[in-house]
């Protein structure tokens, strides 16, 4: 391959870095400085409409700045690559301090606490440094947008995008309402809670739980060792499921044939069972168990909150039942507006309910209760600067095509 | 298949490979060995795709939520990517450093057995997932190949024996790399909203994956100024650490005590 092939070649620097490192490294400090004055209190994001006239203002000033400035030699510095790569690492090291130190409430006078390491994101030299990169990156936007040529589309599509989410994403926090409503079966609810202040706030609209039902996994079969107090895996080297008709061998001591599998039922004194409501009933398995040469059926269990678990003694050991874990779990719900509208909805894991703005989540439940349970919490969440956000991400991601596209060709090319 | 059959049928992609590359030797004057050396080669890859999908079947879930199933795709897919580099750019060196890696990674997967486990946590249960974690993994894979071509640019550079042709390649492992890593980033927020609740939450795995993403795209500014192409092989050898942290490393930090993606260790 020829030397003007490599699409990495060596040329005259557009500037030098000392400056743009300088001026970086001077963000960080002053804001750093700002944290130390105020003790760590950090920046609040002013709420609507403030936030929004700020985004206007900051984009009126770059595309003014950035068409009528641009042969300025400060105005081509600051929205040329050296400041941007600058401030590319400031944003990293800044993210890495947050990625390391825990971002929760540090003791009060610590360092972290002083400079705002344990809140990195909401700090003033955070913001500094994303503020010059917005400016940085809408100043090259706008240098590639006027004039328009197709063939910057790429460019356009991925560093306009990058502007949007930043900027809405991060100016959008102060509108940004996420909730939690504990929901009880058979009860309404129009009450949530902001977290963690757990301050009560009333939404507009209330929801009724009909039923909240968890789905398990297929409970598995252990032998327990009370003297080592551990589960023995099976000779396949692991727990086998209690479905019917599985077999499972520990070799030496027995050999277990799951004959039946009721999901839900009860068992009586002398050990029988009896089908029962989901909630009412717990998990159980009839076993055959060969031991010895003796073979002998038996019913187990893993119990519930009012059942006692039933295993077999095994020789030195216990055949045991170890519940599944949670497959899925949902509540069934009545949302009802304030003018009266209605609307029966499943609220699931991974399959929120939009509601009037609102986007409504199957959080979690009474994990005490386990499958018994009859609370259902249900995280609400209002993020008006959604769409903004979501129209940033889809033009990443078709400038990200078209540069795959670019690539794949100049490699073809190359 | 289960885990019971894994570490036969980890040697046994070990041993193709080795013999595999063994045969490249008399392979420069034989075409029967060239071909059978690929045989060999292509079977040991072979091996892992086909346990891998017996696997999927027998843990009626994708086998995508570990750190050990992550390593298992990540030597199957590495391999390929050096096969690949080599039939585009006839560079033959690089399948030997991916087989290594592979070779690297199926050894941990042998010394710290995974759990046989066919639960998948509900927030996991979403049509994300697949893409988000496939998307992130070939991308990574392709960041390292990026990664130890460049560090062997580096020591050609050492020898003054400079290769446009292979500083080239690293390049454009890393754009294709970038632009995957850009759609995992962008998958992983869109997922969080539907899951989680939000897109984004500053949790310890975001915040190191968009640190590797930044890292990335630093480079591809250098490039864009025209940066000596000889300081960026050093600049993508160490990228490589910012993803190793955020992929393994992440779990073992004191900010990832209440981490969303802790399920994965």
């Amino acid at each position: 391959m020829q030397s003007s092939n490599n699409p990495v070649q060596a040329g005259p620097p557009s500037g030098g870095f000392t400056k743009p490192a300088v001026f970086t490294i001077a963000a960080i400090l002053a804001g750093f400085a700002i944290e130390l004055l105020t003790s760590g209190s950090g920046i609040t994001v002013p709420g609507w409409p403030f936030n929004f006239y700020f985004l206007a203002l900051l984009s009126i000033t770059i595309a003014v700045v950035g068409l009528k400035f641009r042969e300025q030699p400060l105005v081509s510095w600051l929205g040329g690559i050296p400041v941007g790569l600058s401030l590319i690492i400031g944003l990293a090291v800044l993210s890495l301090v947050g990625g390391v130190v825990p971002q929760d409430p540090a003791q009060p006078g610590s360092l972290a606490s002083l400079l705002r390491l344990n809140g990195m994101f909401s700090s003033w030299p955070f913001a500094f440094v994303t503020l010059l990169f917005l400016f940085n990156l809408g100043l090259s936007f706008v240098w590639k947008t006027v004039p328009f040529r197709v063939a910057n589309l790429q460019f356009i599509l991925f560093h306009g995008g990058f502007w949007i989410a930043l900027s809405c994403g991060l100016l959008g926090t102060s509108d940004l309402q996420r909730l939690v409503i504990p929901l009880y079966e058979g009860q309404e609810s129009s009450v949530a809670y902001e977290m963690p202040s757990e301050k009560p706030v009333r939404v507009p609209y209330s929801i009724y739980l009909k039923e909240f039902v968890i789905n398990e996994y297929v409970p598995q079969l252990a032998l327990y060792d009370p003297a080592d107090d551990k589960v023995i895996a099976d000779k396949s080297n692991m727990l086998p499921e209690a479905k019917k008709g599985v077999k499972a061998e520990w070799s030496g001591i027995a050999t277990v044939t799951v004959l039946d599998y009721l999901p839900s039922a009860i068992l009586d004194d002398k050990g029988n069972p009896a089908p029962a409501l989901h909630k009412k009933g717990v998990s159980v398995v009839k076993v055959r168990v060969v031991e010895d040469g003796k073979s002998y059926d038996e019913w187990i269990s893993d119990g519930g909150p009012d059942v006692k678990p039933r295993f077999i003694p095994v020789g030195k050991y216990f055949l045991v039942m170890k519940a599944g874990p949670p497959k899925a779990f949902r509540s069934d719900v009545m949302i009802k507006g304030i003018d009266g509208e209605r609307r029966t909805e499943l609220l699931e894991v991974n399959k929120p309910v939009d509601f009037r703005g609102w986007k409504l989540y199957q959080m979690g439940y009474d994990e005490k209760a386990g499958r018994w349970s009859t609370m259902s919490l249900v995280e609400a969440v209002h993020d008006p600067w959604l769409p903004a956000v979501y129209c940033g991400f889809f033009m990443i991601m078709a400038g990200n095509l078209l540069y795959f596209w670019k690539g794949v060709k100049k490699m073809e090319a190359a | 298949m289960n885990l019971n059959e894994f570490p036969l049928i980890a040697l046994a992609a070990i041993a193709c490979w080795g013999l595999g590359s063994l045969l490249q030797i008399p392979a420069r004057k034989s075409k029967a060995f060239q071909v059978s050396s690929w045989l060999l080669l292509l079977s040991g890859t072979s091996v892992l795709v086909v346990f891998l999908a017996s696997y999927w079947i027998a843990l009626e879930r994708p086998p995508l939520r570990t750190l050990g199933e992550t390593r298992l795709w990540y030597a199957t897919l590495i391999p390929v990517v050096g096969f690949l580099v080599e039939y585009r750019w006839k560079i033959k060196w690089l399948k030997y450093y991916c087989l290594g890696l592979a070779t690297f990674f199926l050894g941990i997967n042998l010394a710290y057995p995974d759990v046989f486990e066919k639960a998948l946590m509900p927030a996991l249960q979403s049509v994300w997932f697949i893409p988000h974690v496939v998307v992130y993994l070939v991308a990574y894979v392709m960041l390292a190949a990026s990664s130890v071509s460049g560090w062997h640019n580096v020591l050609l550079n050492f020898r003054s024996k400079r290769s446009t042709v292979s500083e080239s390649m690293s390049h454009y492992l890393a754009l294709l790399g970038f632009v995957l890593l850009t759609f995992g980033l962008v998958f992983g927020a869109l997922w969080a909203k539907e899951a989680w609740g939000h897109y984004w939450t500053w949790d310890p795995k975001e915040t190191w994956a968009f640190i590797s993403w930044l890292a990335y795209l630093g480079y591809l500014h250098l490039v864009a100024r025209k940066t000596d192409p000889r300081s960026l092989q050093w600049y993508l050898g160490l990228a490589f650490i910012v993803l190793l942290v955020c992929w393994f490393g992440v779990n073992y930090l004191p900010s990832a005590q209440n981490s969303v993606h802790t399920y994965s260790g």
